[in-house]
């Protein structure tokens, strides 16, 4: 494909573009006011994602981010190791956290099931959590993927492979907006929907 | 509700331009190509957010524009005005204010303002493909209750997740174990959302079928029989049953052949059926009573008319038919455009020369 622009800015806003969220316009638009900036603003930027980078990786046992081998949650002796929360992103053990409603620990899976996106069951840290089951004692599993359409089928998909292990595996309850995305459920109704838990149903 | 001015900037062939509708029928004259058909489109775009000529947002904008602006003040029955604003982004995002906030989803609108506009294109209800026929059953339902626009877009993204699925199998050797059950959950979703849809759409054909009976009576003055079906054949085993016997004959296709996105509308008009049997005239015929059925449905439903748009309709009516269609319509505000003057009760005209009012 030709481009109208040369190839520094093309890469710029190609790269950009695949970010989440952002489409070819916003991807140019972003582009252009990076390059409007004074190069200390855009030094800055470069840093911070590199730094960040550098500095934080997943926590070897759960996935969240963490600073060392171990996320502060899987490193607090405190925290009950036989329940597991299982999140989509690690911006949802923030939303459930705030709730003071959960003291176990949580499985952060990096993503839902998202065909379209290329997003299969293999993609996502599935096997990771089979495998901490029984390495860990686990006795109970609640589901916490978002209640949209991507995270109610991962949901499913979690309950089917973890069922047959004879634990207790429990979805978090409705009343959180359909649609939505746990990090903007604010934490009352989050509270009440972790309380809330149901089993899941053999399907 | 009534929609009490209407505004366009840089919108299809209108530079700006300002309506002020007032309650009860106004006629929009215009020669070919002046912007009548536009000038609905518009109008409807608020109530639907989409173009009633099945085209993306961005052909709404003039060309050489890079955003248009759509404006209407609306007066609900109860007398509270608002004030709706859609901005249309070419390649980017639209936005969508009322009462000057912005709603946090251009989805939220709708419901917010109701249209219904009969058009010459309806004719694809009739004679055109079961997709044109689900689109119709599907507009009732949103405009009879907001939250079947959700589940319509919801079913849509399974059945495509599920197809990606579908073909990623074919392509790849991946882990059968897996595949199944990934198979099984999205079979499980599409079954929940899909069942839903299909059941509030035969729901619907149920209750529109004699209407639409009536409304045939009312347009062409016979006792003709009309008889309305869902055709949805996995309905009878359910449509995770359904699922699981396509599966395999899915898998060599790579495409989910059962669902809602396959089921069809079929209308029978005295005994045959429409689009292979019917003459012109009356899949013509047909085609308004099946939107004047669902027009006066809504109403009754909603305990309110939606605003009626008629573009370009009477012209193709014989006399009789287009008298009977004026007089055959439930109260409210109705917006007539036409090349040529209209026969009836007409409370206002306005007159559009090349997107500009004369
Ligand atoms: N995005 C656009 N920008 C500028 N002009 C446009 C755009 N889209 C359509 N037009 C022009 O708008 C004109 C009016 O179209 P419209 O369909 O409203 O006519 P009409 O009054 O309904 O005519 P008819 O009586 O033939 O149905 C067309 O001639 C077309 O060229
Ligand atoms: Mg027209
Ligand atoms: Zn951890």
């Amino acid at each position: 494909m030709v481009s109208a622009y040369t190839p520094p800015v093309q890469t710029l806003i190609d790269e950009l573009g695949r970010l989440p969220g952002i489409g070819p316009k916003s991807a140019q638009r972003i582009a252009f006011h990076l390059l409007k900036l004074p190069s200390a603003d855009v030094a800055r930027l470069a840093h911070a994602i590199n730094d960040a980078k550098d500095k934080v990786r997943f926590c070897e046992r759960c996935f969240n981010v963490a600073e060392g081998a171990l996320c502060p949650i899987c490193a607090d002796d405190r925290r009950d190791a036989t329940v597991v929360c299982v999140v989509e992103e690690s911006r949802d053990i923030v939303a459930l956290e705030r709730t003071g409603e959960f003291r176990g620990r949580y499985h952060v899976l990096l993503g839902a099931m998202n065909p379209l996106e290329g997003i299969g069951p293999e993609q996502l840290k599935i096997r990771e959590l089979l495998t901490r089951i029984d390495a860990e004692g686990i006795t109970e599993v609640i589901l916490c993927t978002n209640p949209n359409t991507e995270g109610e089928v991962t949901a499913m998909y979690l309950a089917r492979q973890l069922q047959p292990l004879g634990l207790t595996v429990t979805r978090i309850a409705s009343g959180l907006p359909v649609g939505g995305d746990l990090e903007y459920a604010d934490e009352l109704t989050l509270g009440r929907a972790l309380e809330g838990r149901r089993p899941v149903d053999d399907g | 509700m009534i929609v009490e001015h209407l505004e366009l900037i840089d919108i299809r062939n209108y530079e700006t331009a300002t309506f002020e509708l007032r309650p009860g029928t106004t006629v929009v004259l215009g020669d070919n190509g002046h912007g009548k058909t536009n000038l609905a489109e518009a109008l409807a775009y608020l109530a639907t957010l989409s173009s009633f000529r099945g085209v993306p947002s961005d052909a709404l904008v003039r060309l050489g524009a890079d955003r248009g602006v759509i404006r209407a003040t609306i007066r609900d029955d109860d007398g509270r005005q608002s004030l709706i604003e859609a901005e249309l982004t070419v390649g980017g995002r639209n936005r969508v204010q009322v009462n000057r906030q912005r709603l946090p989803r251009v989805r939220d609108l709708l419901g917010t303002m109701r249209v219904t506009v009969f058009s010459p294109d309806d004719l694809v209800i009739v004679k055109g493909g079961p997709g044109d026929r689900r689109r119709f059953l599907d507009d009732t339902l949103v405009a009879l209750a907001v939250k079947y626009d959700a589940i319509r877009l919801e079913v849509d993204r399974v059945v495509k997740q599920r197809n990606t699925v579908l073909k990623s199998a074919k392509s790849s050797s991946t882990n059968h174990g897996d595949l199944g059950i990934t198979l099984d959950v999205w079979d499980s979703k599409l079954s929940d959302v899909g069942g839903r849809l299909a059941h509030a759409r035969a729901t619907l054909v149920d209750r529109l079928g004699p209407m639409v009976q009536q409304a045939y009576r009312d347009l062409a003055g016979t006792a003709t029989d009309i008889e309305l079906g869902y055709v949805a054949p996995w309905r009878d085993v359910g449509l995770e049953t359904a699922l699981a016997h396509a599966r395999d004959h899915d898998m060599r296709r790579g495409v989910t052949s059962v669902g809602p996105h396959r089921d069809d509308l079929t209308v029978v008009i005295d005994q045959m059926p429409s689009r292979t049997h019917a003459s012109q005239g009356e899949q013509r015929t047909l085609a308004l009573s099946l939107r004047l059925a669902a027009h006066r449905l809504v109403t009754e439903r909603t305990d309110s008319a939606p605003v009626l748009v008629l573009d370009d309709v009477l012209s193709e009516l014989d006399r009789g038919r287009a008298g009977a269609l004026l007089d055959h319509l439930p109260a409210g505000q109705v917006v007539i455009t036409s090349a040529t003057d209209v026969p009836g009760r007409v409370d206002h005209t306005v007159r559009i020369v090349d997107g500009q009012l004369a």
